[in-house]
């Protein structure tokens, strides 16, 4: 067993082991939230030992244990290492230490942190088997767990009625689609005979298949990673889980959960990208995202939920580059945008963590120039923004650029959906762009003559301060990593960089510009004018709505039906069998008053009954 | 004779029904473990009893563990030994006082552990027949007698209906069964198969058909199922976990053992029919539960639907279905176990568990007690990592690939998967109502003394709650701990039908 084998094995035994041992501290949460964290570190070396012996591609495989064969079914049980899986697995280990760091602090006084630690590092774990599975069925248990420590996590505060909404909502939203997912799964292992996932790759790729039923699979893995995804039209439970605590939203926009289908897909590119029905499938829905998740941002009252739909656009943005790549150039491009929207949006959740302490709230009214509390609020929002707005040389934009490229390519060359992504991308550029600088706008604006915000408490401790730090350090330069050729990336044209230049500055002028026409200084306010088109955009476009009344509503209602059913007309066969019984009974004992036999005819009769009334139940 | 140890013990218990509640634990205790390790004994190292018993019938008295009933002889062995330590927990005989003594009622355990053990050994159809009876009556005394001390009424209804619904169950099983073997000329499972492949295909469907209906009212099946809910919620505790944990096994066990084994060309002839009662039960169930209000009844209906992926997967008729129905026949025995004990506890501190109630959180007021009921439900939405998972999965698997009517069965594992998702939201809805909100209620809040109060589980309670619990951690992480075991047996099984 190699370097990079040992490697991926620890990246996912660490986080459980350290997971249960957390838990088993929980007395003294101090001691287990600094073991979790300690957990975490340890993860972050030894994924850059990782980077360092990254294996070439498709000699790396790690057994489990024997492959098991159940029936005509192998389960190979197979972890697996890449270049671009060493990659992803250091910016998963790099962002879930930051946000345990982060949770010691902004957590201190919460009397379930050591749950909360150990959930964040079993849902580490389960990404990291996610990242490396490289069998269908350890993938789907790592997405599953990962679901299930989401509901958690969101839920934290289970105290608060809003919050154990929101996780209900999260989980069953994912749940439903992951219907979908599990079949996909099913339909690729049963066809390969296997769930390894080079058995399943080889299989369904070769000409031999037929192409309706490869698509139709891969189109409910990608019903299933639009819901994790939180893509249309499942996006709605994404910003109703910023009720949880924002180290938890951290972990699960930046680096994990919403992240965890585009490594999917991208392991199943080589079939992905053979079965169109499901491109366009993905193509069209990631469109369709991008551009209605960026609008509401630029629409939402509340700046944490401004940064959840922002995340919602930004996944969109890493689907559309599998919808469009073409064979020749690969999942990298999407790989890579997930590595850089891990960093910068961990970057920004944690910041605005920390904000919330100084504001008291996540509104963009109380955070009204709360920047102004540290210089390093200050940068690190502004990086964490640019970033996001894809401008030239920070990591947000190298990567939104060869997505950019990456459509581009599959437009003119492969078909597809590329023409629809790539005009959806350009008018999601101009739309971030906006909203960024509408969030900068209001958090770095100047506070009113008089008020100041030095107050000691609510400085966060050293070690966040350094996490936020290293952070803003990875958004500016991360591009780097580019150079260690982990991702498989081809160049881009600076036609494209100058166009996108122009998108972003039409984009934020426009809002910079708007600002002046407003009272309070929040440029949103031009563009979200009557109290309704806010109720409408808090609101997520009614889709709360559209759920509970096409889903929940009819579902309920055929419960109850089921239950009537149940009681009145299945039972009701066993009660008139036991009634006509009872009856016959009767009848016999008047028939046979005074004679010896009359009990065991009423026997007889009865049991005659019942195996008719059985009889008539089992061929109804 | 290695359940000896079972039957001697509780043999004393009925016979010396007036021993004190202390003594008569201690016991069954006793007999209970002695019992269990012998039972765990003999799937390890495989002893063989072969006498002849009713030569004149070729009815053999033979016992033997193979890697099919291996892992549910262990199951059952240590269910037993946990249903008798939770006597000590909860008293059905002083909660109703006048019912019966402890004596009867631990005697009654113990002998439907010892008759689930003799029919899942059994070697020979007529004697898995008679273990298989053998349950029955226990059960009924410990329904009628122990069960919920709130209704006689609906005592006697259930353990009627119980009573009634497995007697005839029972009755067409017995046609089945001596059809079969006057047919075939052997009673030993063993040689049954090759001597039974003679068969024509009318009488081989003729005898699936009896003995399918027979044992499927004991899984039970959809719609031969509403026995089931109304026996779980007025039976004490122990007698819901063994009813969920054993009594429905031996349902499942016996489909495998008797139709699958002997009569395979004639069960797959009903074999569709069987899948599609399966996921309507399935969906059936887990409807029912998203509107149910008593938990005890939702956890049974949930029980309906888990037995639904379990009959799916035998309906397939492959190596893979089959063991996809025998790790989840183990896994809803350990998860279902679980969930009984919780609501069983709840039941006993609250008086009732109406979910429309109004409770402090378990979260709050006892974190053990809440944290073994969210494991319980994580596996029973079939979370991955735990033991409900595989089986349901596999199943999926099994029934898209399956040996015959594929279309049928394909069209099944799609709605088998909705029912999945099902799952999720009941279990959900039961933790949003139990488990998570505040520790004091809004409309009592003002009244300290109106709340219910809620202890958390303490010694022996947890203890079965860690047994329970770790066993489903342990089938989840390692599923071939028990697919290992039944692998071969399995290819024998599917491969001497064929």
């Amino acid at each position: 067993m190699n370097g990079a084998l040992w490697v991926a094995h620890l990246l996912v035994g660490i986080p459980v082991l350290a997971s249960v041992l957390t838990l088993a501290l929980r007395r003294t949460p101090a001691l287990a939230a600094l073991v979790a964290t300690g957990a975490g570190l340890v993860s972050v070396v030894v994924s850059f030992v990782g980077m360092a012996v990254a294996p070439t591609r498709g000699v790396n495989l790690l057994q489990l244990r024997e492959p098991l064969r159940v029936g005509s079914i192998e389960m190979p049980f197979e972890l697996g290492s890449g270049p671009s899986t060493v990659a992803v697995a250091a910016v998963v280990a790099v962002v879930a230490a930051a946000v345990l760091v982060f949770t010691r602090w902004y957590l201190a006084d919460d009397d379930r942190l050591a749950q909360f630690a150990a959930t964040v590092l079993l849902f580490t774990a389960a990404m990291m088997l996610v990242v490396h599975a490289r069998d269908l069925v350890l993938t789907l248990v790592g997405w599953e767990v990962m679901g299930w420590c989401s509901y958690l996590l969101i839920g934290h505060w289970s105290r608060k009625e809003s919050a154990r909404r929101a996780a209900h909502k999260a989980f069953l939203v994912t749940r439903v689609a992951d219907i979908a997912f599990v079949l996909g799964i099913v339909i690729l292992a049963a066809g390969a005979g296997s769930t390894g996932l080079d058995a399943v790759v080889a299989h369904w790729s070769e000409g031999g298949v037929e192409p309706w039923v490869r698509s139709l699979a891969l189109a409910f893995v990608v019903i299933g990673v639009l819901g994790k995804s939180a893509q249309f039209p499942f996006q709605d439970w994404l910003p109703d889980a910023m009720e949880g605590p924002t180290p938890a939203s951290a972990l699960i926009h930046a680096a994990t959960m919403v992240a965890a289908g585009t490594v999917v897909l991208a392991q199943l590119f080589e079939v992905l990208v053979v079965a169109d029905g499901a491109r366009w499938l993905l193509g069209l829905a990631t469109a369709v995202t991008m551009v209605g998740a960026a609008v509401l941002a630029l629409g939402q009252s509340d700046l944490k939920r401004l940064l959840a739909w922002s995340t919602v656009s930004q996944v969109a943005i890493m689907l559309s580059a599998l919808a469009t790549t073409t064979k020749e150039l690969g999942p990298d491009p999407a790989l890579f945008h997930l590595w850089s929207h891990a960093v910068f949006k961990s970057l920004l959740f944690l910041t605005i963590g920390w904000l919330s302490v100084v504001a008291g709230s996540t509104l963009a009214v109380a955070l009204r120039g709360s920047a102004n509390v540290h210089q390093l609020a200050r940068v690190a929002w502004l990086f964490g923004l640019l970033a996001l707005a894809g401008a030239p040389f920070v990591v947000g934009g190298l990567s939104k650029e060869h997505v950019i490229t990456t459509a581009y390519e599959g437009a003119i060359g492969a078909g597809g959906p590329g023409v629809i992504v790539l005009a959806a991308l350009l008018v999601t550029v101009v739309l971030t762009a906006a909203y960024a600088t509408r969030a900068h706008l209001v958090v770095a604006a100047a506070l009113p003559d008089g008020e100041s915000l030095d107050d000691e408490a609510r400085m966060p401790s050293a070690p966040v301060i350094v996490a936020l730090a290293v952070l803003t350090v990875v958004t500016v330069v991360g591009g780097l990593v580019l150079l260690t050729g982990l991702f498989d990336i081809h160049g881009v044209s600076p036609w494209w960089m100058l166009l996108t230049v122009v998108l972003i500055l039409i984009g934020g002028g426009t809002v910079w510009s708007a600002r002046s026409r407003t009272t309070d200084g929040d440029p949103r306010d031009a563009f979200v004018r009557t109290p309704r088109q806010r109720a409408l955009a808090d609101g997520g476009l009614g889709f709360d709505t559209a759920y509970r009344r096409v889903v929940v509503t009819p579902v309920l209602g055929l419960a109850r039906v089921v239950a009537f059913l149940d009681r009145e007309v299945v039972d009701g066969y066993v009660r008139g069998a036991a009634a006509s019984a009872g009856i016959a009974g009767w009848l016999t004992e008047r028939g046979h008053r005074r004679e010896a036999a009359s009990g065991g005819v009423a026997l007889v009769a009865l049991g005659l009954l019942v195996a008719a009334g059985t009889a008539v139940l089992a061929w109804r | 004779m290695l359940l000896v140890p079972g039957a001697v013990g509780l043999w004393l218990v009925t016979g010396g029904r007036a021993l004190a509640p202390s003594t008569a634990r201690l016991v069954a205790l006793v007999a209970a473990s002695v019992g269990g390790a012998a039972a765990v004994a003999a799937t390890v190292m495989r002893p063989v009893v072969d006498r002849a018993w009713i030569p004149d019938l070729g009815v053999r008295w033979h016992f033997e563990v193979d890697g099919v009933s291996a892992p549910l002889v262990v199951l059952t062995a240590v269910i037993g030994v946990l249903v008798v330590a939770h006597a000590f927990v909860e008293q059905p005989w002083a909660d109703a006082p006048g019912s019966g003594s402890a004596a009867t009622y631990l005697g009654a355990l113990l002998l439907v552990v010892a008759g689930a053990l003799a029919a899942f050994s059994a070697r020979d159809a007529v004697l898995f027949f008679l273990a298989f009876e053998v349950v029955l009556v226990p059960m009924w005394v410990l329904i009628s007698r122990y069960g919920d001390r709130h209704g006689a009424a609906a005592r006697a209804d259930a353990s009627a209906r119980f009573i009634l619904y497995t007697a005839v169950g029972s009755t067409l099983m017995l046609v089945g069964i001596l059809l079969l073997v006057t047919r075939a000329g052997t009673a030993d499972l063993g040689e049954l198969p090759s001597a039974a492949a003679g068969l024509g295909l009318g009488e081989q469907t003729t005898i699936a058909l009896l003995l399918t209906l027979g044992l499927a009212v004991k899984v039970p099946v959809f719609p031969l199922h509403t026995w089931l809910p109304a026996a779980h919620t007025t039976a004490p505790t122990a007698g819901s976990v063994l009813l969920a944990a054993v009594l429905l096994k031996l349902g499942t066990y016996g489909l495998v053992r008797l139709p699958i084994a002997n009569v395979p060309d004639g069960f797959a002839r009903i074999a569709p029919v069987l899948a599609i009662a399966g996921v309507v039960g399935i969906l059936w169930g887990g409807l029912i539960c998203l509107v149910e209000r008593d938990l005890k009844r939702l956890i049974a209906f949930s029980s309906v639907a888990h037995m639904g992926f379990v009959v799916l997967a035998l309906a397939s008729g492959t190596e893979t279905g089959l063991q996809a129905a025998l790790i989840g026949n183990i896994a809803h025995g350990v998860i279902s176990a679980l969930l009984f004990v919780i609501v069983g506890g709840l039941k006993h501190r609250w008086g009732s568990v109406d979910l429309a109630v109004v409770r402090p959180a378990l979260r709050e007021v006892s974190p053990r007690l809440g944290f073994a009921l969210i494991l319980g439900l994580a596996a029973g939405l079939g979370l991955p990592g735990l033991a409900g998972f595989w089986g349901e999965f596999l199943a999926l698997l099994a029934a898209w690939n399956p040996a015959h009517h594929t279309g049928i069965l394909r069209t099944c594992a799609v709605i088998a998967a909705v029912g999945a998702a099902l799952a999720a939201a009941y279990s959900l809805r039961v933790a949003r109502v139990v488990w998570v909100g505040d520790a004091v209620p809004d409309d009592v809040a003002g009244d300290p003394d109106a709340a219910p109060s809620t202890p958390d589980a303490r010694s022996v309670e947890l203890a079965v709650m860690g047994v329970l619990g770790t066993a489903v951690v342990a089938i989840g992480v390692a599923p071939f701990l028990v697919l290992s075991v039944t692998a071969d047996a399995v290819t024998a099984l599917v491969g001497g039908g064929r």
